[in-house]
């Protein structure tokens, strides 16, 4: 499992993925990890099948009882299938994920973790150092669903918007955006249902500070390709298969 | 515990939910049987005055089969999720031991020794309460053979009390042999189920 730290500051931030034992036919994803000084957030801690690499992936920078948060953009397999596996490891641990998906999550095996409800509006994760926004992306792709946005670290959590179908081992940066495109484009048309729901959320992204839009799946963006990104898409139109 | 181990369980588990069901289809049929009987030896008067107190025994021996089942049915549903918590705890040991060779040099990788103990023996306990409730199951299901082996008794003496009913001889014999065959769909019936349990406890 690749292992990228994406921001170093009073904590750190650090992304992982491309791990190269992953099953073929599964599809390849990001997780995020927020490090503060006792705690750990991990945002979309990924699929059953990648528990093992992953949480060894994780050992190198928290230990197992300072994982302390745990954060589903939405219900998908890939997100949050190993929440049974977290659960019987972690002994303080919450799960931040939406009111209307906690009796389909709960599925997964959630007797251990804490499960917070998110209502529709969104919220916040406090890590007693700092405090992350927990952004509405409803229907983007699920009907309920969130991003995380840190200020301080200028970092958005993007879920499956920004999300690319790439080879396994790609970059973790987006390095030609013009190029890029063609990689994002099938996969926010077909898997976003709403031009009216990608109009409410770009909207409410422009107006943050956002130095790296950091989706779960593909390549990240950062600078000047953020900017591009949103006005790609605002362009773009989505549901197409009806 | 091996996941195959898990698996036959799970099959053992579910066949017992499905054989239970069907004793307590039959165990309705037989009180449908009763009520019938009773209907009859009502018409019959005195031509069936034996057969009278038949049917109330028929009907008694079928609720205390309904009551047994219910009962069982608990149980089996605890074992269910005995099994679902056994599973999950057997596949986080296996997962748990696998990050455990993938995390070798990792600076934190000490810090799963704990869970994966604590795991370890969850598990443990878990299993050891399936065997407890798979010995009390078994004796549950040897209750229910009780009334099952009744139930022939009274199909016989049933049979008996037919002849001697004049026109009624054939409804009250059906009634005898629809008894009867219940009894040994149910007898046949908890004898799986008991295979079933058998067979977990073997595989220990």
């Amino acid at each position: 499992m690749r292992m990228t730290k994406i921001y170093e500051g009073a904590y750190q931030w650090i992304m992982f993925g491309r791990d190269v034992h992953k099953p073929e036919k599964i599809i390849d994803t990001n997780q995020y990890m927020v490090r503060t000084a006792n705690r750990c957030l991990l945002i979309d801690p990924g699929g059953i099948e990648l528990f093992a690499p992953m949480l060894a992936a994780v050992l190198h920078h928290a230990p197992v009882e300072e994982i302390t948060d745990l954060f589903a953009s939405h219900q998908d397999p890939d997100i949050i299938s190993s929440l049974g596996l977290w659960d019987q490891a972690l002994p303080n641990a919450k799960l931040h994920a939406a009111t209307l998906w906690e009796g389909f999550l709960r599925h997964f095996g959630c007797e251990t973790i804490e499960y917070v409800p998110i209502p529709d509006h969104g919220g916040v994760i406090n890590l007693g150092t700092t405090e992350l926004q927990i952004v509405p992306a409803h229907y983007l792709h699920a009907s309920a669903n969130f991003h995380i946005y840190d200020p301080h670290a200028k970092i958005l959590m993007s879920g499956d918007v920004g999300a690319a179908l790439e080879a396994p081992g790609t970059p973790v940066f987006v390095d030609n955006f013009d190029m890029h495109v063609e990689k994002m484009r099938f996969f926010h048309q077909r898997w976003m249902p709403s031009n009216q729901a990608k109009r409410a959320w770009i909207d409410r992204v422009r107006k943050l500070d956002i130095d790296i839009l950091a989706p779960q799946h593909g390549r990240m963006f950062k600078g000047d390709d953020v900017k591009r990104f949103l006005d790609w898409f605002e362009a773009l139109q989505v549901g197409i298969a009806v | 515990m091996q996941v195959n181990q898990t698996k036959s369980q799970f099959v053992a588990v579910a066949s017992i939910a499905a054989e239970l069901s069907a004793v307590m289809e039959v165990a309705k049929e037989i009180s449908l049987a009763a009520a019938n009987a009773k209907a009859i030896a009502f018409r019959a008067g005195e031509k069936a005055k034996g057969f009278q107190p038949i049917t109330d025994f028929i009907n008694e021996l079928a609720k205390d089969t309904i009551e047994l089942v219910n009962n069982i049915n608990e149980y089996a549903f605890h074992l269910y999720r005995l099994t679902v918590n056994e599973q999950r705890m057997t596949e986080a040991c296996r997962r748990f031991e696998k990050v455990g060779q993938l995390a070798v040099g990792a600076r934190y990788a000490d810090s799963l020794a704990t869970p994966l103990q604590e795991v370890r023996l969850r598990t443990q306990i878990c299993h050891r309460e399936f065997i407890i409730q798979v010995s009390e199951l078994l004796i549950k299901l040897a209750d229910v053979m009780h009334p099952a082996r009744a139930a022939r008794v009274i199909a016989a003496n049933s049979r008996i009390e037919a002849s001697q009913a004049g026109e009624y001889l054939q409804s009250l014999q059906a009634v005898a042999e629809s008894v009867d065959n219940a009894a040994q769909i149910i007898n046949d019936k908890v004898h799986k189920c008991r295979s079933a349990l058998t067979i977990i406890n073997v595989a220990e």
